[in-house]
C-alpha cells in the first residue's frame, strides 16, 4: 500500500530547528491495521500527518500505491488524499454549526456525489456506528463518544480504503474508548488498512502490528510479541 | 487605580490585536470627521440672520404673480410702494425699510470701482443693531448725501486714512452724486442674506424717470423689510393680506372686469431667520441655502454615525468570542459582572477618544476643500463649546458602540466556555451582527444610488443641449452703462477686427443672467382682456447667428434690411408705425399657429409704457427661432418674444475661436482704451451657463463624497469582520481542507456566506432610493429619465457585491490556503 524511504522532517522556527522525524523506513501493506506508538514529541503526529499528506516531507521517498509522491503539489496530494484517505482526530473535529447527519456529509460533499446517493450512504454509516438516533443534534449535544463515533462515520463514509486516527481514544474514558477500537477493528476485518498513533498498549493490541518511534526513528520491534 | 487598571488593560487589548484595532479606529475616527463637518455645515446653515437683535420681529414680505398659463413668478422683494401701503395699513408694523441693491459706478479721485450700494430707507439703521467703527449711526443717514460704508470698503476706498467726513461720487448711470461717508460699520457677517458693504439713503425724487424702482406696483426691485410690535404680528398679517392686496394693488389688465389682484397676486411674509432656508423666488442678495439641502446632510451624518457605530459593535463583539476564554477565567478568578462591564466599556471608550483624536486632525486637514466647495469660512472653534459638543459625542459613540459587547462578553458563563471547545458567541448576537451588516450596506448602497443619479442629473444638464452654442462664447457685461453705450458701436467693431472673432452682437440678457420681463400680447381680433402674458427679451443685430440658435421660419433682425426697433415715444406721439418682431416656437405655439412659417408675416399686438397708458404697438412676425434654455433646466421655456435693441444692451457676446485668454487680453486692451473709469468685466458663456447649476454641484460634491466615505466605513467594517470569521472559522476550513475541499470551495463558501448580506441590503435599498431620487428628479423640468435610477441600482448593487468579493477574497485566500493541520492542531 505504502513505503517510506529514508523520510525526514524538520521544523524550523525562529532558528531553532527541530527534527521531527530522522531517516524513517517504513513499510505497510493492504489490509493492516498499525499501531504507532512513543512517548510525547516523538513524531507521532508529523509521521501520520506525513502518511496523510497533510504535509510534506523535508526529504526521502513516500510511495503510495506504487507512486512516489513526495514531491507533489498540494492540489495533486489533496487529490490522492481526497479519494485514499480518511482521517479521525483526538479532539473529534466536528464543525460545531453543522448537525451530526451534515457533519458525516461534508466527507462527500466535495467528492462530485448526488445529493441522493449522499444522504442514502449517511444514513448507512450512522447506522453502522450507532448515532442514528442524533442525526439532527448538534456536536455540542453529543458526548465524547458519541462524537469520536459521527468522525469514524464521517471517516468511513467516502470508502476510502485507508483510514488514519491520531489518538483516537486519546479523549475517551475506557469502555467509550473500547468501544471505538472495536469499530476500528471491524473495519480492518472489513478490509480497511489502518494506521493508529495510540499512547494506550491496551488499544495496541488491537493492531496486527507496532511501530515504535523513539526521536523521530524507528525502533526495532524486539519486544513485539508476534501475532 | 481601578480605572488606571481598566485603562491599562484596554491598551493592550488595543495593542495585542492591532489589525482590529486600526480598522475599529479608523472607520470610527472617519465616521466622527464626517459627523463633525456636517454638523459644522447645518449649524452656519440654521443660524442666518438669527443674530439681529430684532429679529424675532423682523420680517421681510415676498410676493407670487400667478399668470395664467405660465409658471407662477416668485420674487423675494416687493413693489416699490407697498412699504407706505403697509405703514398705513397695519398699525402693527411699526418700522419698514426697502432694500435695493444697485451697482454704480463708485469715483473716489482718479479712481473708479463697480460695487454693490444698499439703498435704503431710514428706519433701516433702527431696525437693523450694525456695529458701529466711528462715526454715530443715529445720526448717519439723515440726508441722500450720506454713506455707510464696512470697514472693508473704507480701507479699499481710503487706505489707512480717517473716511469720516471724506467725499466720493456714485455714478448711477442714470444720475450721479456726490456723498460724504458719515460711518464706518464692521464688515458684514457671512451668515446673513443681507449682505451689506455700503448704504445710502433712497430718495424717490431721484428715480422718477425710473419708476420701476421704487414707484410701480407690477415691478418688484427692491426687498422690503418691516418689523412689527410682536412675533406673532406675523400670523395676522399673513392672514389678511389677501385684503390688503386688493385694496392697494391697481387692477391688472388681465383677467377681465371681475377680477381681483388677489386672483393674480399673493403677498406674504416671512421672519428673517427663515429666509436662508425656507424662502422662494427670485431677488435675493446674496445665495440662500436649502431646508432639504440641510435635512438630507443632517440625515447622512446620522446614517454615517450608524455606519459607524455598526462597524465598532460588530468588531468589538466578534472579537468578544475570541476573548471568551479571557473572560471566562477572569470570572472563575471572581470578578463580577459589572467589573467585567466597566473594564469593556473603558476599553471602548478609550478607542473612541483615540479615534476622537485622529478625528479632528481629519477635519482639520478637510475643511479647507470642504469650505472651498461650500463657499463658507467654517472653523472649529475650540475655546468654544464645540469641543464640549464633539467630546460628549464621542463618549456617546463610545459607551453605544461599547454596551453590546460589554453585555455579551460579561454574559459568557466561564462553564460552557471552559468545557467545550466552542465559540462562546450565542445565536443571537451572531444573527444581530448579520442584521446590523445588512443595514450598513442598505445605508451605503441608498447613497450610492443617490449620488449617481444627482451626478448623472448634473451630467444631463452639461450635455444637454440648451438651443445655444455655449461654448467659445466671451461676453463683455456693463456695456449698458452711458459712457459705454456711447460707443458700442465702436466697441463692437474693434472686437469684431479681432481675427479670433467669428461673430459679434449684444442683448440685454444671456443665458444664466436673466430678468423675468414681461409684456401682454394679443392677436388681431383678440379683446385686451384676453392678451396673453410672454417673456420679452431685448437682442442686437445677428443674435441669433452668434448664438447659433436655429431659426425654424422667416428671418431674424439685419441691419441691411432696416429693420429698427419702434420707441415706446414714437407711439405715444401716435405715430402707431408696424415694426417686426421674432418670437420662439413655443411662442407660435401659445398663438395659435400651427406651424412656425403659419406665424410668417402674422401681426401681433404688444403693450407699451405704464399700465395705465394703454399703449399698443403693432408687431409683424418675420421669425420664429427654436426654443432655448436661458433659465436652468428646473424652468420650462416660456413663450417668448425678442425684441430688437439697434443700439444698446447689458451685454455684448463675442463667438471666437483659438485661445480664450488671448482673446480676453485683446478685448480687455480694447476696453481700456476706448472707455476710461469703467473696469472690465467679462466671463464665458460657459462658465455663467454651469454657474446656473453651482447648489447642484456643490451639493452632488458633497453628496459624493460623504456616500464614498460612509461605503468606506461599511467596508473597513467587512474587512474587519472578513478577517475576523476567516480566522474564527479556520478550524472548520481546516475540516473541510481534510475532507478534500479546494481553496476554491472554500473562497466560495465564505463568499456566499458575505454575498446574502448585499443581496438582503440590495433588496432594501432599491425601492427606498428609487422613491427618494424619483422624487428630486421632479425639482427638474427637463430630466434623466426615472429607469436611470434603475439602472444606477443595478451598478451599485453590482458594486457592492464586488467590493464586498474583493473585501472577503482577499481575506481569505490566504487562510483557505494554510496547511489544514496548523488548524486542527492547537484545538
Ligand atoms: N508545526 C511545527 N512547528 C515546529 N515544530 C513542530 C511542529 N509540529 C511538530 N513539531 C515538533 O516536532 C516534534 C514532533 O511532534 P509531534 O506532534 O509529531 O509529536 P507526537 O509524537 O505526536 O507527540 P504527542 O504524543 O504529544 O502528540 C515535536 O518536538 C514538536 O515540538
Ligand atoms: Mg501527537
Amino acid at each position: 500500500m505504502l513505503k517510506i524511504q529514508n523520510l525526514s522532517k524538520s521544523y524550523r522556527t525562529e532558528n531553532v530547528e527541530t527534527t521531527a522525524l530522522n531517516n524513517i523506513d517504513i513499510e505497510i501493506n493492504k489490509g493492516e491495521f498499525i499501531a504507532i506508538m512513543g512517548p510525547s514529541g516523538c513524531g507521532k503526529s508529523t509521521l501520520l500527518n506525513t502518511i496523510g499528506m497533510l504535509d510534506s516531507p523535508t526529504s526521502g521517498h513516500y510511495w503510495f500505491n506504487d507512486e512516489d509522491v513526495a514531491n507533489y503539489s498540494e492540489a495533486k496530494l489533496a487529490n490522492i488524499r481526497k479519494h485514499n484517505i480518511g482521517f479521525i482526530f483526538q479532539s473529534f473535529n466536528l464543525i460545531d454549526e453543522l448537525t451530526v447527519r451534515e457533519n458525516i456529509e461534508l466527507a462527500l460533499l466535495y467528492h462530485n456525489i448526488p445529493s441522493a446517493e449522499r444522504k442514502e450512504r449517511v444514513e448507512k454509516v450512522m447506522q453502522q456506528v450507532g448515532i442514528s438516533h442524533r442525526a439532527n443534534h448538534m456536536p455540542s449535544q453529543l458526548s465524547g463518544g458519541q462524537q469520536q463515533r459521527v468522525a469514524v462515520a464521517r471517516a468511513v463514509v467516502g470508502d476510502q480504503s485507508m483510514i488514519l486516527a491520531d489518538e483516537p481514544t486519546g479523549n475517551l474514558d475506557t469502555q467509550h474508548g473500547h468501544e471505538v477500537m472495536e469499530m476500528l477493528q471491524e473495519l480492518n476485518a472489513n478490509g480497511k488498512t489502518i494506521v493508529m498513533v495510540t499512547h494506550s498498549p491496551a488499544h495496541a493490541e488491537f493492531a496486527t502490528r507496532t511501530i515504535t518511534l523513539l526521536d523521530g526513528q524507528v525502533v526495532e520491534p524486539a519486544l513485539k510479541a508476534v501475532s | 487605580m481601578l480605572i488606571y487598571n481598566y485603562l491599562l488593560s484596554g491598551w493592550r487589548n488595543i495593542n495585542h490585536n492591532k489589525l482590529f484595532s486600526s480598522i475599529n479606529i479608523l472607520g470610527l475616527a472617519i465616521g466622527l470627521a464626517a459627523v463633525t463637518l456636517i454638523t459644522l455645515f447645518v449649524r452656519s446653515e440654521l443660524s442666518y440672520d438669527t443674530f439681529w437683535k430684532n429679529a424675532d420681529t423682523l420680517h421681510r414680505s415676498h410676493i407670487v404673480f400667478k399668470i395664467p398659463g405660465r409658471d407662477p413668478f416668485k420674487a423675494v422683494s416687493a413693489p416699490g410702494p407697498l412699504i407706505h401701503a403697509l405703514k398705513k395699513d397695519y398699525p402693527q408694523v411699526t418700522q419698514a425699510s426697502r432694500v435695493a441693491s444697485i451697482s454704480p459706478a463708485i469715483i473716489v479721485g482718479a479712481e473708479t470701482f463697480i460695487q454693490p450700494v444698499s439703498l435704503v430707507d431710514k428706519d433701516f439703521l433702527t431696525m437693523f443693531d450694525l456695529t458701529s467703527l466711528s462715526g454715530d449711526l443715529s445720526n448717519a443717514l439723515n440726508d441722500p448725501h450720506s454713506l455707510i460704508l464696512t470697514k472693508e470698503l473704507a480701507v479699499k476706498y481710503f487706505g489707512q486714512e480717517d473716511p469720516i467726513g471724506k467725499t466720493l461720487s456714485l455714478d448711477y448711470d442714470y444720475f450721479k452724486r456726490d456723498y460724504k461717508i458719515t460711518a464706518v460699520i464692521e464688515n458684514s457677517v457671512s451668515n446673513t442674506q443681507l449682505p451689506i458693504k455700503a448704504l445710502a439713503l433712497i430718495d424717490e425724487n431721484d428715480w422718477t424717470d425710473r419708476t420701476s424702482l421704487f414707484a410701480q406696483w407690477f415691478s418688484v426691485n427692491a426687498q422690503l423689510y418691516f418689523q412689527t410690535k410682536k412675533p406673532s404680528d406675523l400670523d395676522h398679517i399673513n392672514a389678511t393680506f389677501d385684503d390688503f392686496s386688493n385694496r392697494n394693488f391697481p387692477k391688472l389688465p388681465i383677467g377681465g372686469a371681475d377680477a381681483k389682484p388677489s386672483d393674480f397676486i399673493t403677498l406674504s411674509a416671512m421672519n428673517i431667520k427663515d429666509l436662508h432656508l425656507h424662502a422662494v423666488g427670485s431677488g435675493e442678495m446674496t445665495e440662500r441655502g436649502n431646508a432639504t439641502r440641510v435635512f438630507i446632510f443632517s440625515a447622512i451624518a446620522l446614517l454615517i454615525l450608524i455606519i459607524a457605530i455598526i462597524n465598532f459593535m460588530n468588531l468589538s463583539t466578534a472579537r468578544a468570542s475570541q476573548r471568551s476564554k479571557e473572560v471566562s477565567l477572569r470570572k472563575v478568578m471572581g470578578a463580577s459582572r459589572s467589573n467585567l462591564i466597566f473594564q469593556f466599556l473603558g476599553e471602548s471608550v478609550l478607542v473612541t477618544f483615540i479615534a476622537l483624536a485622529i478625528s479632528i486632525g481629519l477635519v482639520e486637514i478637510a475643511l479647507p476643500f470642504y469650505n472651498e466647495v461650500l463657499n463658507k469660512e467654517l472653523v472649529i472653534n475650540y475655546a468654544s463649546t464645540d469641543m464640549l459638543q464633539i467630546t460628549g459625542l464621542a463618549l456617546i459613540v463610545g459607551i453605544l458602540g461599547g454596551l453590546y459587547p460589554a453585555f455579551v462578553l460579561s454574559n459568557f458563563r466561564p462553564a460552557t466556555v471552559l468545557k467545550a471547545n466552542k465559540s462562546a458567541e450565542s445565536s443571537a448576537s451572531v444573527k444581530l451582527r448579520a442584521i446590523l451588516v445588512v443595514m450598513q450596506f442598505a445605508v451605503s448602497i441608498g447613497l450610492f444610488i443617490s449620488t449617481a443619479v444627482v451626478y448623472s442629473q448634473m451630467q444631463y444638464a452639461d450635455k444637454m443641449n440648451p438651443g445655444f452654442n455655449k461654448d467659445n462664447m466671451l461676453l463683455v457685461h456693463r456695456i449698458g452703462l452711458d459712457v459705454v453705450s456711447e460707443k458700442l458701436d465702436m466697441l463692437v467693431k474693434e472686437i469684431g477686427k479681432d481675427p479670433q472673432v467669428t461673430a459679434i452682437t449684444w442683448s440685454n440678457e444671456t443665458p444664466g443672467n436673466t430678468n423675468q420681463n414681461n409684456t401682454m400680447i394679443r392677436l388681431p381680433g383678440m379683446s385686451k382682456d384676453d392678451a396673453l402674458l410672454m417673456g420679452q427679451r431685448g437682442v442686437g443685430y445677428d443674435f441669433f447667428a452668434t448664438y447659433e440658435i436655429k431659426v425654424l421660419a422667416g428671418r431674424t433682425y439685419q441691419k441691411e434690411r432696416n429693420d429698427t426697433p419702434l420707441a415706446t415715444a414714437q407711439i405715444r406721439e401716435g405715430a402707431n408705425r408696424k415694426s417686426s418682431i421674432v418670437i420662439n416656437s413655443s411662442a407660435a405655439r401659445r398663438l395659435g399657429f400651427n406651424s412656425a412659417s403659419d406665424a410668417l408675416g402674422q401681426s401681433i399686438f404688444t403693450s407699451r409704457g405704464n399700465p395705465n397708458e394703454n399703449l399698443e404697438a403693432e408687431l409683424e412676425i418675420i421669425g420664429v427661432v427654436d426654443d432655448v434654455h436661458f433659465e436652468s433646466l428646473r424652468a420650462t421655456i416660456r413663450p417668448e418674444i425678442y425684441n430688437l435693441n439697434a443700439t444698446w444692451g447689458h451685454t455684448l457676446s463675442a463667438r471666437f475661436n483659438g485661445n480664450p485668454d488671448t482673446l480676453k487680453a485683446n478685448v480687455e486692451a480694447i476696453w481700456g482704451n476706448a472707455i476710461a473709469n469703467i473696469p472690465f468685466s467679462y466671463s464665458f458663456l460657459r462658465q455663467d451657463v454651469a454657474d446656473m447649476y453651482k447648489t447642484e454641484q456643490g451639493q452632488a460634491k458633497m453628496f459624493a463624497a460623504f456616500s464614498g466615505l460612509a461605503i468606506f466605513i461599511a467596508c473597513l467594517g467587512l474587512y474587519g469582520l472578513a478577517n475576523f470569521t476567516a480566522t474564527r472559522r479556520t478550524k472548520e476550513i481546516g475540516i473541510r481542507k481534510v475532507m478534500g475541499a479546494s481553496v476554491f470551495d472554500i473562497v466560495k463558501l465564505l463568499l456566499w456566506q458575505f454575498s446574502k448580506p448585499v443581496i438582503i441590503a440590495n433588496i432594501i435599498a432599491w425601492p427606498i432610493a428609487y422613491w427618494a431620487m424619483s422624487d428630486w428628479l421632479q425639482l427638474f423640468v427637463y430630466r434623466i429619465d426615472n429607469s436611470y435610477i434603475l439602472l444606477l441600482s443595478a451598478i451599485a448593487g453590482i458594486g457592492a457585491l464586488i467590493i464586498a468579493w474583493v473585501t472577503v477574497t482577499t481575506n481569505s485566500v490566504s487562510v483557505a490556503k494554510a496547511n489544514p493541520i496548523k488548524a486542527l492542531r492547537y484545538e
